[in-house]
């Protein structure tokens, strides 16, 4: 046996019988118990509303992290150094620090209403969130574009010159077409990572679907609902980030090749 | 000496708007530094841990084997693709459970939360360390296995001075991110009332009303030790660098 040959291929072709081997247990298991069913069938919408949060704050987040990302991982590279440092300061601190915290650190720092011409407009936990996941993701994203920008060959920089173009319209006609190929795949890793980071809004008392699935078996006070209840919750999360990860990976793979 | 230090660093900063009185106080500033020193623990038992499982899973997955490596795929896919904080609560909540009614009572049961922790962070960080480490060994080129071969090295041989410390190198810069994360991670600790950092920012700072001042230091304190961990890696990758291979210096 060569060791060149140990490997499994990554990609699997028994892992959607798998999936439906346990689904078809999951069934079984109900069936055997119609009470347990019933009181699952009855929490769905709940759950189900919870998920939805999920989604709406890793859109948000990561629309958010993504447009201010890009900015300053331009101006990481900036010619200036006044600009470029307290950028990459930035970058270094909000990508090293855990989620977690910087969800803390909105909810609690920001107030829990704005007044705006008199006015008073709610400030509510789901918006922090937002802020609190689009803070990280922009330094990702930042160093995701500064990463692509630099792999860039510097002779078409030069070539751009060439022909007459400035450094911003090189920068926006040539070299950032080529970078959103390459940072596809590491942005999407993170889009999955950041909707995986959602979980975490249920510390702060955010509805979303962790927070339901407790809600609902803190309600329901039944070990094997609870059980079940937290399974549904592994399940949605895994429904949702499984078919990125594999779409990156093979993204990756084509963009290798 | 130190208590006039601290004084002065509670004047200077007060002077800025930002109240790090509790510092001077006996009980809160105790939880305060016990956070960090249970983050700082975690962290230092997790790497190890984390990296001595990774070694066995990737051992598993490269194994050849269908029955060691389906398991350990299932349980990459898994723990990848689902948050932390989730697994954590369903450790807790229902492996947990399931433990204590096994031994009569919650009682009986030593399982703590910070072992709930050190296990599903350890086990999440393992099995991302895995796939890095597969990933490398896939990357050995076939014809330095043969070159190894033709020279007269037995299999083992070739795993023990090619292959392995080939992949090693090759999958070093995936362990530095995955370990990076692994601090980050040890956070979540804080749903199931492990005192660690952010657990313990919470005691403080719902009586003391200072929470950008905590915010802060937490925010320096991670940076710090993840530059360093980078810096590390940098510095093990440099001296480990192999001319001809990749594209460091």
């Amino acid at each position: 046996m060569s060791v060149a040959k140990l490997s499994s291929a990554p990609s699997s072709n028994w892992l959607p019988w798998l999936v439906g081997a346990l689904v078809a247990i999951a069934v079984i298991w109900l069936l055997a118990d119609l009470s347990l069913l019933h009181v699952l069938i009855e929490w769905l919408p709940y759950l189900g509303s919870g998920f939805l949060m999920n989604i709406l704050i890793s859109l948000l987040a990561m629309a958010g992290g993504t447009l201010i990302g890009v900015l300053l991982g331009i101006l990481e590279l900036a010619p200036l150094k006044i600009i470029r440092y307290p950028v990459g300061l930035y970058v270094q601190i909000f990508r090293n620090a855990p989620h977690l915290v910087l969800i803390f650190a909105t909810t609690y720092i920001f107030p829990f209403e704005i007044v705006v011409f008199g006015h008073y407009l709610p400030f509510p936990d789901w918006v922090k969130a937002v802020i609190g996941l689009a803070i990280p993701a922009s330094a990702y994203v930042a160093e995701i574009t500064r990463g692509a920008i630099q792999s860039i060959p510097t002779t078409q920089w030069e070539a751009a010159k060439g022909l007459g173009f400035s450094r911003s319209q090189a920068l926006r006609w040539i070299i950032l077409p080529q970078c959103a190929r390459r940072s596809l795949p590491p942005w999407m890793n993170l889009f999955a990572s950041i909707t995986m980071g959602t979980a975490l809004a249920s510390l702060v008392g955010v509805h979303e679907l962790l927070h339901a699935a407790t809600d609902a078996s803190t309600a329901v006070r039944r070990l094997d609902f609870t059980v079940l209840a937290y399974i549904v919750v592994m399940a949605a999360f895994f429904a949702l980030c499984y078919p990125i990860s594999s779409l990156t990976r093979r993204l990756e793979r084509r963009l290798k090749a | 000496m130190g208590s006039s230090l601290l004084q002065t660093f509670i004047d200077w900063t007060g002077r800025l708007g930002l109240h790090y009185e509790f510092l001077a106080s006996g009980y809160e500033a105790q939880i305060w530094r016990g956070g960090f020193i249970t983050t700082l623990y975690l962290i230092v038992l997790l790497i190890p841990i984390s990296l001595l499982f990774g070694l066995l899973f990737a051992a598993m997955l490269t194994s050849g084997n269908k029955a060691l490596a389906a398991p350990v795929r299932v349980f990459i896919e898994v723990t990848r693709n689902t948050p932390t904080l989730v697994q954590l609560m369903f450790s807790f909540l229902v492996l947990n459970t399931l433990v204590s009614n096994g031994l009569g009572g919650a009682q009986h049961n030593p399982l703590t939360p910070f072992f709930w922790v050190v296990a599903v962070v350890g086990l999440h960080v393992a099995a991302l360390h895995a796939d890095a480490l597969r990933a490398g060994i896939e990357a050995v080129p076939e014809q330095t296995v043969e070159a190894a071969r033709a020279i007269g090295f037995t299999r083992l041989q070739i795993l023990r001075f090619v292959a392995i410390p080939l992949a090693l190198r090759a999958s070093l810069p995936a362990i530095v991110n995955n370990m990076i994360n692994l601090v980050k991670l040890t956070t979540v600790g804080n749903a199931i009332a492990v005192s660690e950092i952010t657990y313990a920012s919470i005691m403080v700072w719902t009586q003391r009303d200072n929470v950008v001042e905590l915010m802060i230091v937490i925010l320096l304190f991670f940076s710090t030790i993840n530059l360093a961990l980078a810096k590390i890696g940098h510095w093990v990758e440099k001296r480990l660098a192999v001319p001809g291979f990749g594209v460091g210096a």
